[in-house]
C-alpha cells in the first residue's frame, strides 16, 4: 500500500511537470562561408613592344621602354609574382624565335639568342623577398652603364618553361619559400584599389630594355641568378655576335599563391 | 492487520501536492512559438574582389516571428524573452573563435575566419529590441546575444515599447511580434580560401 502511494506520487509529478514544462521555441539560422581563392593580375601593356635598332648610337646605349607595363594585382591570399622569359622554341628553349635573317652567312653571326638578353626594372622594390639567397632578389636595380654588364636586370629564364624561380633568382614580388613569416617570402593579400601613396606593393610599373653593344654580343645577357654571363661571346666564343634580323619572345607574368 | 500510518500519508500528499504547486508556478503562457520555426540556410559565396573588400549582405535572411498567448486562466506575469546563440559545431573540434571548417583550398595564409566575422543586425518597426538596427557580432562559441532579455518586467504589447514582452502575437502586433534578421560578413584578406559553417540558434522562451 505504502509503495502504490508513492507510486501515485511520483507519476503525478512527472506528469505535472511534462506538462507545464517551461515553454520554449527555436529557430536556427546556418550560415555557409565560401571564400573562394582570387588571384587578379591586371595588366597594362602594348601587345608588342618593339625594339628597332637602326642606328649605331642605339647598339651603343640600347633602346628602353620606360613604364611599358604596368602591372597591378588583388589577391585574397598570399602570393608571388615573377616575370619568365619564353619563346615557341624555334631556336631552342632559351632562344628567341628567329623569324628572319638579313642575309648574312658569317660563321660568327650568332641566330640564337638568349631569351635572357631583356632587362627589366621594377619601380617599386620587392618587400616579401627576406628569404632569397642570390645576389639579386628583385629587378628594383637601376640599369648597369654599357661599360659595365651586370645580370641584376637580366629577365628569368628556366629553360623555356614557367616554372617558378629559386631562392637565387629573381622575383618582382614575395619569394621562394613558405616561411609563414611577413617579409620573408610573400606577400600578403590585398589590392591595388585600396592602396595610398605613390608606393604600392600591389603596383608595379616595368621598364624594358635591350643593350646590343658593339659588336652586338648582349653584354647584359645573364643566367637565371644573375651571376653567370650569358652573353654571345662568353657561350659562343670570340668573334661571335649577333645576326641582323627580326626576332621574337614573350615575357609571361605569373601570380600565383605563395609557394 | 497492517496498515499504512495516516501520517505517513499525509505527508507523501502534501509533498505531492507541493511539487506540483512548484512545477505548476513556472508556466505563466499557454503558448511560446517561433512561426515558422524551419531553419534557414543562408550561402555567402565571396568569388570576386568586391566582395571580398566591400563585404556581403543578406537582408531579411530570416524572419522571427513570435506568438506569445496567454493560458485560459490569464496569468499577469506571462512574459517571453528571446536570445540568439552561436554554434559552431566544436565536437568537430572547432576552436571556440573559429568557424566550422567544412573544406579548404589551397594553402592560405593559416587562419581559419573568426566567429566574430559574422555581424547580425535585428530590426522590427517599432524597434522593441535594445540592440534594434545595430550590427553586433558574437566571439566565441556559444556566446549568447539578448534580443529582448530575459527576466525583465512585463512589458505589454500594443504600445510600440522597447523590450516589449508580453503575450501577442505578430498577426494581431506585427510591428512589435516580428524581428527581420540581417547578416553581413565582411573577410578582408586575412582568412583561408576554403568553406566555413556557423549556426545561430534563436530561442524563445517565456520568462519563468
Amino acid at each position: 500500500m505504502k509503495k502504490v502511494g508513492l507510486l501515485t506520487a511520483a507519476m503525478m509529478i512527472a506528469g505535472m511537470t511534462t506538462v507545464n514544462a517551461q515553454l520554449i521555441d527555436e529557430k536556427d539560422v546556418t550560415v555557409t562561408l565560401d571564400l573562394q581563392p582570387v588571384l587578379q593580375l591586371d595588366m597594362s601593356t602594348p601587345d608588342q613592344i618593339e625594339f628597332v635598332f637602326d642606328d649605331i648610337d642605339e647598339y651603343y646605349a640600347g633602346i628602353t621602354h620606360y613604364g611599358a607595363t604596368i602591372l597591378k594585382v588583388s589577391s585574397t591570399v598570399s602570393w608571388d609574382l615573377y616575370a619568365v622569359g619564353r619563346s615557341t622554341g624555334t631556336n631552342g628553349p632559351e632562344f628567341w624565335d628567329q623569324q628572319i635573317d638579313y642575309g648574312n652567312s658569317n660563321p660568327n653571326a650568332q641566330p640564337n639568342l638568349p631569351l635572357s638578353l631583356l632587362e627589366l626594372r621594377q619601380a617599386q622594390a620587392n618587400n616579401g623577398s627576406g628569404a632569397a639567397t642570390g645576389g639579386f632578389a628583385d629587378y628594383s636595380g637601376a640599369f648597369s652603364p654599357s661599360s659595365v654588364p651586370a645580370g641584376g636586370n637580366s629577365l628569368y629564364v628556366n629553360g623555356g618553361t614557367n616554372t617558378a624561380p629559386s631562392a637565387n633568382d629573381k622575383y618582382i614580388a614575395g619569394h621562394a619559400g613558405t616561411s609563414g613569416v611577413a617579409g620573408q617570402d610573400f606577400m600578403e593579400g590585398g589590392s591595388y584599389m585600396n592602396q595610398n601613396g605613390v608606393n604600392s606593393d600591389y603596383y608595379y610599373v616595368i621598364d624594358y630594355r635591350i643593350l646590343p653593344g658593339l659588336p652586338a654580343i648582349f653584354p647584359m645577357a645573364h643566367d637565371a641568378d644573375g651571376a653567370t654571363a650569358e652573353d654571345l661571346v662568353s657561350v659562343n666564343g670570340a668573334g661571335a655576335y649577333a645576326e641582323p634580323g627580326v626576332y621574337t619572345m614573350y615575357v609571361q607574368y605569373i601570380l600565383l599563391e605563395d609557394q | 492487520m497492517h496498515t499504512t500510518p495516516p501520517i505517513k500519508s499525509l505527508f507523501v500528499l502534501v509533498v505531492t501536492l507541493l511539487l506540483f504547486a512548484i512545477a505548476q508556478g513556472q508556466v505563466h503562457c499557454g503558448l511560446v512559438q517561433i512561426e515558422p520555426n524551419s531553419s534557414v540556410n543562408a550561402m555567402m559565396t565571396f568569388d570576386s574582389f568586391s566582395k571580398y573588400t566591400g563585404g556581403y549582405t543578406i537582408n531579411g535572411v530570416a524572419k522571427i516571428r513570435v506568438r506569445v498567448e496567454d493560458k485560459a486562466v490569464i496569468d499577469p506575469l506571462c512574459s517571453w524573452n528571446l536570445t540568439m546563440i552561436v554554434d559552431n559545431n566544436p565536437a568537430a573540434g572547432t576552436p571556440a573563435n573559429e568557424w566550422e571548417e567544412l573544406n579548404l583550398y589551397g594553402i592560405g595564409s593559416g587562419q581559419n575566419p573568426l566567429v566574430d566575422a559574422l555581424e547580425i543586425r535585428i530590426r522590427n518597426s517599432c524597434g522593441t529590441s535594445p540592440m534594434d538596427g545595430i550590427y553586433t557580432s558574437f566571439s566565441n562559441n556559444m556566446d549568447i546575444i539578448d534580443i529582448i532579455a530575459p527576466m525583465l518586467p512585463v512589458t505589454p504589447a500594443g504600445t510600440c515599447a522597447i523590450n516589449t514582452n508580453g503575450p501577442g502575437s505578430y498577426m494581431t502586433n506585427y510591428d512589435e511580434f516580428n524581428f527581420t534578421i540581417d547578416i553581413r560578413v565582411k573577410p578582408g584578406y586575412d582568412f583561408n580560401p576554403g568553406i566555413f559553417q556557423l549556426n545561430v540558434k534563436f530561442k524563445l522562451e517565456e520568462n519563468i
